[in-house]
């Protein structure tokens, strides 16, 4: 059952019980209290009728020691018709409780005479066909006889009343019913609303539309609810897109990795095959044998690369104080004797001192100056150069080569990746020497910053926090 | 003579390519840059171009436009393994498909398979003489007609596609199998000795010790 129909049948459940419990209780009410008027009205009547009664025996000659019955019934009838109104019955009745005069239609029976006695009136609510009667009963004493009175007093109308009271509050409460189920019922489909927009939009998501975001329409605990939602939906999103993107970016990786290793692998299993099935010439062997040479160290460039990197990706790094010109001096005594005579190797830095990982940022710094040499002719300029900056010690090395072009500068970093790839590979580049470079330097919360222009030269620069001395205890 | 262009960005494949081909007979040429191959395409005529997708300039699928109005076979040659590559290569025009790593072998059964297709491949094979008429199924040894089984002549064709080159007992064994799945590697030697009788090779069809079969012609 819908949550807006149980709001709705509660309510009129509970509205239908409290208007009949009220509705009962007053007419009821009022009722009684005019059934106890009535009543002492009645008994007040008796009391009344007695009086005059024994005021009548009184009155009667003195001949009479007892009152002998045609007197009684005179006096009776007398009484009878010299009411107010003529609608009085009574009826009287001797010691015995024998009858010895009755109003006509006093149908009730004598039960009430044994109720009654000198101090004592007595009354009860008889039904006699239709009507309701209030009869009373009251000892009287005229002369020496000992006469029962009885009164019947009409008070249909009373209960007419009740009867009427009750079906008046059944028609109001049936009319507020109706009136109720259908207020209530825009009520709760407006209360319920944001509960129908939520499973809507939850029905939408689980159907893959994580886009998808629930309207958010009132500010109360349910709207509070749907704003959750919705920053919890934002959140699983960004989750989603960031797997997304992990997974794309290794399955690029995987891809481009299958396929660097499927080259040289090509020509490796090719060249041996024609080196075992063929009779071949001497040049001919020597090509072959030195194609699978070459492919074979090219296989193992990478290999080592991809070790590296593997290694960085979950090593324990020992970050140390170092010296940034033990860094330079090393670099320029390195690069001198390999490439300084091929390119023009200017080396400028200040002193400082750097928390890191000495080795790691030697790895680095021979990545990008190896880089350099490759992107410049030779005798080309190369500028190795380290400057002390705010809060830390920045690391650039600059070329005048052919740069990179705008849209290929945010590929560089990803693994596999190269600009030139045939001049890339007749120097054993393996595509790998960024994404090493990148994952040393967020392991040192730091990031490669690339500035290239297209045929005038790249400048790879990085900033690593300065020794403050604090790195002692972390 | 048949010219075919070889497009592979890696030198070494490149000449791997050239040096089989061109002892099967083949001219070929070989370009490393997908500009330079178009260049290539637009000024000589070639009778099949093998090509790599990965290419620096201009990629496979791109020079792939400029040879289809041209009608010329495309065997593409590439690392893209998977089916969505496969299909999309076949889908703009390619002939055939072959994945690196490669065997020799396979690329030049292709090779003569898709030549085959255009009528390209010189309808018959000869060596010393014997001929071999691949379309008609028919072998004459001096003029006269020989009598081969169906094992017997795919040996053949095999043998001569690939003269003067050893070819391993697995890659004739495929030949003599096909779906059969019980017979044993000496039906294969029972098959190469009835060619032998048949065609009087007895010196020509060479045994390698450990390796297979080879067809020795004089070059």
């Amino acid at each position: 059952m819908k949550f807006s129909m149980k709001l709705l049948l509660w309510t009129m459940i509970i509205i239908a019980i409290a208007f009949g419990f009220s509705g009962f209780y007053f007419v009821n009410y009022v009722f009684e209290t005019s059934l106890k008027r009535e009543v002492d009205q009645a008994l007040d009547e008796s009391s009344i009728l007695r009086f005059a009664l024994e005021t009548a025996a009184l009155n009667i000659p003195a001949k009479y020691d007892v009152l002998p019955d045609h007197t009684v019934e005179q006096i009776a009838s007398n009484l009878e018709s010299g009411g107010h109104d003529e609608g009085r019955l009574l009826r009287l009745s001797g010691e015995s409780r024998e009858t010895l005069y009755a109003s006509e239609g006093f149908e009730a029976d004598a039960g009430l005479l044994f109720q009654t006695d000198e101090s004592k009136r007595a009354y009860r609510v008889l039904h006699i066909g239709e009507k309701y009667y209030i009869q009373t009963a009251v000892t009287v004493n005229a002369l020496d006889r000992v006469l029962y009175l009885e009164t019947l007093k009409d008070v249909s109308a009373v209960f007419q009343e009740r009867s009427l009271g009750f079906s008046v509050y059944r028609r109001v409460t049936i009319l507020v019913l109706l009136l109720g189920t259908v207020i209530m019922h825009v009520i709760s489909s407006w209360l319920t609303k944001p509960i129908r927009i939520l499973t809507r939009a939850t029905r939408r998501m689980a159907a893959g539309e994580y886009g998808y975001r629930a309207r958010q329409v009132s500010q109360d605990e349910l709207g509070q609810l749907t704003g959750a939602f919705n920053r919890m939906a934002n959140a699983l999103e960004e989750n989603i897109r960031k797997l997304e993107e992990e997974i794309r970016d290794r399955e690029e990786f995987v891809g481009a990795f299958a396929h660097e290793l499927k080259t040289p692998l090509t020509a490796i299993i090719g060249y041996a095959d024609m080196l075992r099935s063929r009779k071949l010439d001497e040049e001919k062997s020597f090509l072959a044998a030195q194609y699978i040479y070459t492919e074979g160290k090219r296989l193992e460039a990478m290999s080592f690369r991809l070790l590296d990197l593997i290694v960085t990706r979950h090593g324990q790094v020992e970050f140390q104080k170092t010296q940034a010109e033990q860094l330079f001096t090393y670099l320029n005594g390195m690069f001198r004797t390999k490439s300084g005579e091929q390119f023009d190797l200017v080396f400028d830095y200040e002193a400082g001192s750097i928390w890191a990982e000495a080795n790691l940022i030697k790895t680095v710094m021979i990545n990008l100056i190896d880089n350099a040499c490759k992107a410049s002719q030779p005798g080309g300029r190369i500028e190795i150069s380290g400057r002390r900056v705010s809060g830390g010690y920045s690391f650039s090395v600059r070329d005048y080569g052919e740069g990179i072009p705008k849209e290929e500068q945010d590929k560089i970093m990803k693994a596999f990746y190269m600009v030139d790839k045939s001049r890339s590979r007749s120097r054993n580049g393996a595509g790998l020497g960024l994404a090493l470079c990148t994952e040393i330097l967020l392991l040192h919360n730091s990031k490669l910053t690339v500035e290239s222009t297209l045929g005038e030269g790249t400048c790879m620069s990085f900033v690593l926090p300065e020794d403050v001395g604090e790195g002692e205890n972390a | 003579m048949i010219k075919i262009l070889i497009v592979d960005d890696e030198k070494p494949i490149c000449d791997l390519i050239d040096l089989n081909l061109s002892a099967a007979g083949y001219h070929c040429e070989s370009v490393q840059n997908g500009l330079d191959a178009i260049d290539k395409i637009e000024q000589g005529e070639y009778d099949l171009i093998l090509l790599d997708i990965m290419l620096p300039g201009a990629d496979g699928y791109d020079i792939m436009e400029y040879i289809r109005p041209l009608q010329i076979p495309v065997i593409f040659i590439t690392a893209k393994h998977e089916v969505k590559d496969r299909v999309k290569g076949l889908k703009l025009g390619a002939d055939d498909y072959l994945i690196k790593p490669f065997d020799i072998v396979e690329l030049i059964a292709r090779v003569e398979a898709v030549l085959r297709r255009y009528h390209k491949t010189e309808q018959q094979l000869s060596a010393l003489d014997v001929i071999v008429d691949v379309e008609a199924h028919r072998v004459t040894k001096a003029g006269l007609p020989v009598e081969l089984t169906n094992k017997e002549f795919g040996l053949l064709v095999l043998f001569m596609q690939n003269k003067n080159v050893a070819l391993f007992r697995e890659t004739l064994y495929e030949k003599v199998r096909e779906g059969e799945y019980f017979a044993d590697s000496r039906t294969l030697d029972l098959h190469v000795q009835r060619l032998r009788r048949k065609l009087g090779w007895e010196h020509s069809l060479v045994a390698v010790y450990k390796v297979g079969y080879r067809l020795e012609v004089p070059q």
